[in-house]
C-alpha cells in the first residue's frame, strides 16, 4: 500500500511541484485547497475562486484527487481576529506564522490524519530531518533565498513528524524549470506573497475595515512637539520611516534626517517619533519575548532572525529574554524572533 | 481546437469585423457633432440600430443601446421603480441581482426548466410592476411560452383597470441567446421590454440594447449628454453598433440552415456519447447540449478536455468559477451530484462536423479516464 498524501495546493507553483513530486514518488496523493478567506475587499477582488481553478486544475491534470477543505470560520477566528487584536493593542502581528500554525499545521493537518493520511504535504521551502532518538528537526530550504522557516517555527512536532516539504530540497528556478516541463499551466503565475487577502490592498486598507480609528497627533519624542498628524496610531510601525505625513519647518528640513517611529501611546493616541537613531526607544541589546517555542535544549550560541529571510545576529536565550552581544535595532512588537542553531530552526517567540 | 462554448461568447464574424473596421478610424466622428461627416456617421447608427430593430419588429426608436445585456436588463427594472417584481428561478444573475432590490420574488420552473403559469398567477398581486422570464435560458436552452405569459398579463391589466388599479404591469424578456435562431418578434411575444445582446450573435462584446415598448418611463443609470433618447447618455458606440446590425442581418440569413445544422449535429453526439444522461431533454435550443455523468466531477472533465484543445463548460461560466452550484441546474430539480456532473456543450459558427465526431470521441475519452481513476 502506498502511503497517503494530503497536500495543500494553493494554485501556484511550489505547491503544483510539489504535488507532482509526490505523485512521482507513488505516494497516494490527494490535493487539497483550504479556503481560509474568500470575502471581496473595497476596490479588490479576493482571487480564490481563481486560485482555486488553477490548484485544481493541475490536480486534475496529474490525475490525483482533489478536495475543497473550507476554513473560513476558523481562519477568521484563529488568524484575523487574533491580528486585529494584536493591532489594537499596538503591536505589529505576523498573520502568516498564525496561520501555520493554527491552520495549515493544525486543523489541515488534524483533518488529513482523521482520513487516513500518513502524512502531509505543503509547497513551503523548508526541509525536516528526523533524528531516531530524538524529535524532528526542522531545517532551513536549500534554496537560501527562498526559505520559509520563519513563518514555520511555531508548528507543533507531531505536526512537522509528519510534514514532507517536498521542494525544500530544491532550488527555485529548479522548480519552475520542473513545472514548466510538466506542462503545469501556472509555471509563470506570480507568486502571493503573504496574507493573501491583504496583499493587493494593503494591510493599511485592511485594517480600516475592522478596526475604529482615529486621527491624532504625531510627536517628536525628545521634545515633545508636535510634528505632524496621523490617520490611526495602529497603522504604525516601530521602525517605520515611510508614511508619515510630517509638515518640517523651515531650517529644520536641511537636516536630512529621517524622522523615524520609536513609540506609539495608544491611550492617548499619539505616535512619537525621533530623527536621533541613537535614541534608547531605537536601540536594544535584549528582547523580552512571549509564547517562546522551543524544540531543543540547546540556548546559547544561537543566531536569530528577526524578520523572514533577515540577518542572522548572535544571541543567548535566559528564560523568555534574548541577549545581543551587539546592539539591534528594536523590532515591533508582536513579530517573531527566530531561533537558529546553523541549519536547523530551533523555534522562536513573540516579541513582547 | 474544438470550441464548443457558443453561449459563453461568440467570436466575431469576419463581415461583422469588416463592417465595424472604418467606424474606429475613418468615421470616427462623434455623432452629436454639426458638420456633415458627424452627420453622416449618425445617420449609419440610425441605420444599423433599424437594422437590429428590424429584426424583432420594432422601431429604431424603440431601441435604447446599451454597454451590453447586464446593463440592457438593469436599465428595464427601472419601469417598475417602485413595484414588485416577479422573475424566474433560472434567470441569469443581471436579473436576479437587480430585482433583488425590489421586493420580488421567483416563479417556479419544471423539470424541464420551462415556468410554471400557476405558480406565475398565485404569486401575482396588485403591486407586481414587472415579469421577467427570458426568452431562452442560458444555460439550457429551454425556451419559455412567452405569450402565454403576455395572454395572462393582458388579463390581469383588464382585471386591473376595471378595478381602477393604476399600477402598470410589465413583461421583461432577455433574449440574449435567441436572435441565432429564433425569430423574435416583439409583438408576437408581447413583450414591453427586450434586452438583446450583440456578444452572443458573433457580433462584438460590451454591446447591448434594450427594447421599450411605447409610452413606459425609464429611469437612466447613466445621465450626461442625453443620448438614446435621455436613456443613456455618453457617446454612441458606433462601430459597436455597427457590427451588431451586420451580426444581426447574418443571423436571420443563416437562422434556418443553422437550426438544421445544429439539429444534426446533436443527433450525432447524443448517438456517439457514451453513459450520459441528458438533461434539456425538451423545449430547447438544438445548439445547447446539457449533460450529465453520474458520478463524475464535471469540472475534471473541463480540464482534461481542455488538455485536448476541447472547451466546454460546467453549467453557467460564471458559476464554474466561483465554486457555487448552478441555481438553474438547482431550480430544475437536479440533486448536487447531478449538477456536479453536468456539462455543458453550446455548439456554433466556429464548428463544423468532423468536429463534432472528434468531441464526441474526446469526451468519451476523459469520461473513461475519469470513470477509471474512481473504480
Amino acid at each position: 500500500m502506498p502511503k497517503k498524501v494530503f497536500v495543500g495546493m494553493s494554485g501556484g507553483v511550489d505547491s503544483s511541484v510539489s504535488a507532482l513530486l509526490l505523485k512521482q514518488q507513488g505516494y497516494d496523493v490527494t490535493g487539497v485547497y483550504m479556503k481560509n478567506w474568500s470575502k471581496d475587499l473595497p476596490g479588490m477582488k479576493c482571487p480564490w475562486a481563481e486560485d482555486l481553478a488553477d490548484a485544481k486544475r493541475v490536480a486534475v491534470k496529474l490525475g490525483i484527487d482533489f478536495e475543497v477543505w473550507d476554513f473560513e470560520k476558523e481562519y477568521f477566528e484563529k488568524v484575523v481576529e487574533y491580528m486585529l487584536r494584536e493591532f489594537k493593542a499596538g503591536n505589529t502581528p505576523n498573520p502568516d506564522i498564525m496561520c501555520n500554525q493554527e491552520i495549515k499545521f493544525k486543523l489541515f493537518y488534524e483533518k488529513a490524519m482523521e482520513r487516513g493520511a500518513d502524512f502531509i504535504a505543503t509547497g513551503h521551502y523548508a526541509r525536516v530531518k528526523e533524528g531516531c532518538s530524538q524529535s524532528p528537526q526542522l531545517l532551513k530550504a536549500v534554496d537560501s533565498k527562498k526559505d520559509q522557516t520563519y513563518f514555520l517555527y511555531r508548528i507543533s512536532e507531531e505536526a512537522l513528524l509528519h510534514t514532507i516539504f517536498p521542494v525544500g530540497g530544491m532550488l527555485k528556478p529548479d522548480v519552475k524549470k520542473l513545472a514548466e516541463e510538466n506542462g503545469l499551466h501556472n509555471a509563470y503565475k506570480k507568486e502571493s506573497m503573504g496574507v493573501c487577502f491583504v496583499g493587493e490592498v494593503g494591510m493599511k486598507d485592511f485594517l480600516k475595515e475592522y478596526i475604529d480609528i482615529s486621527p491624532g497627533e504625531i510627536r517628536e519624542v525628545e521634545t515633545e512637539r508636535k510634528v505632524g498628524h496621523h490617520e490611526g496610531a495602529v497603522f504604525y510601525t516601530i521602525g517605520q520611516r515611510h508614511g508619515l505625513y510630517i509638515s518640517g519647518n523651515a531650517g529644520e528640513v536641511n537636516i536630512g534626517l529621517p524622522y523615524y517611529v520609536v513609540k506609539k501611546d495608544l491611550a492617548k493616541n499619539i505616535v512619537y517619533v525621533s530623527r536621533n537613531l541613537n535614541n534608547k526607544h531605537v536601540w536594544t541589546k535584549q528582547l523580552e519575548l512571549k509564547d517562546v517555542v522551543l524544540r531543543n535544549k540547546k540556548i546559547d550560541n544561537l543566531t536569530v532572525r528577526l524578520r523572514h529571510l533577515g540577518e542572522l545576529i548572535p544571541a543567548t536565550l535566559e528564560g523568555d529574554v534574548i541577549y545581543f552581544e551587539q546592539s539591534i535595532k528594536k523590532p515591533a512588537a508582536g513579530q517573531s524572533a527566530v531561533f537558529y542553531d546553523g541549519e536547523i530552526c530551533l523555534g522562536g517567540g513573540i516579541i513582547a | 481546437m474544438i470550441y464548443l462554448d457558443h453561449a459563453a461568447a461568440t467570436p466575431v464574424s469576419s463581415k461583422v469585423f469588416e463592417a465595424m473596421k472604418p467606424y474606429f478610424s475613418d468615421e470616427f466622428f462623434n455623432p452629436s457633432a454639426a458638420y456633415l461627416p458627424a452627420k453622416k456617421v449618425a445617420s449609419e447608427y440610425e441605420a444599423a440600430k433599424g437594422v437590429i430593430a428590424h429584426a424583432i419588429g420594432a422601431k429604431a426608436s424603440d431601441l435604447i443601446m446599451t454597454a451590453g445585456a447586464t446593463e440592457a436588463n438593469n436599465l428595464a427594472f427601472s419601469a417598475a421603480l417602485f413595484g414588485d417584481c416577479l422573475y424566474l428561478a433560472t434567470e441569469h444573475d443581471s436579473v436576479r441581482k437587480v430585482a433583488d432590490r425590489h421586493y420580488s420574488k421567483e416563479i417556479i420552473v419544471d423539470k424541464n426548466g420551462r415556468l410554471v403559469l400557476d405558480d406565475l398567477k398565485a404569486k401575482m398581486t396588485d403591486n407586481v410592476g414587472l415579469i421577467s422570464i427570458a426568452l431562452v435560458n442560458n444555460e439550457l436552452g429551454t425556451i419559455q411560452p412567452l405569450s402565454e405569459v403576455a395572454a395572462y398579463i393582458r388579463e390581469v391589466r383588464a382585471d386591473r383597470l376595471a378595478r381602477g388599479i393604476l399600477q402598470p404591469l410589465y413583461l421583461h424578456s432577455d433574449a440574449s441567446q435567441a436572435l441565432n435562431l429564433l425569430n423574435v418578434n416583439v409583438a408576437r411575444l408581447g413583450v414591453d421590454l427586450l434586452t438583446l445582446n450583440a456578444a452572443k450573435v458573433y457580433g462584438p462584446k460590451g454591446v447591448g440594447a434594450l427594447y421599450v415598448s411605447h409610452n413606459i418611463k425609464l429611469l437612466p443609470i447613466f445621465v450626461g449628454g442625453g443620448q438614446e433618447r435621455g436613456l443613456r447618455s455618453g457617446t454612441e458606440n458606433v462601430p459597436g453598433v455597427i457590427g451588431f446590425a451586420k451580426a444581426v442581418e447574418e443571423a436571420e440569413k443563416h437562422k434556418n440552415g443553422n437550426r438544421k445544422k445544429y439539429a444534426k449535429w446533436k443527433k450525432i453526439l447524443l448517438s456517439q456519447l457514451q453513459g450520459y444522461e441528458l438533461i434539456n431533454k425538451k423545449h430547447s435550443l438544438d445548439n445547447f447540449i446539457v449533460l450529465c455523468y453520474i458520478g463524475i466531477d464535471a469540472e475534471r472533465l473541463v480540464f482534461l478536455l481542455e488538455d485536448r484543445g476541447v472547451c466546454v463548460s460546467t453549467g453557467a461560466a460564471c458559476a464554474a468559477n466561483k465554486g457555487l452550484r448552478s441555481h438553474v441546474l438547482a431550480a430544475i430539480g437536479l440533486s448536487d451530484s447531478e449538477i456536479n456532473g453536468s456539462l455543458r456543450l453550446t455548439l456554433g459558427e466556429t464548428n463544423d462536423e468532423s468536429q463534432i465526431h472528434e468531441a464526441a470521441r474526446l469526451i468519451n475519452e476523459v469520461v473513461a479516464i475519469e470513470r477509471g481513476r474512481n473504480a
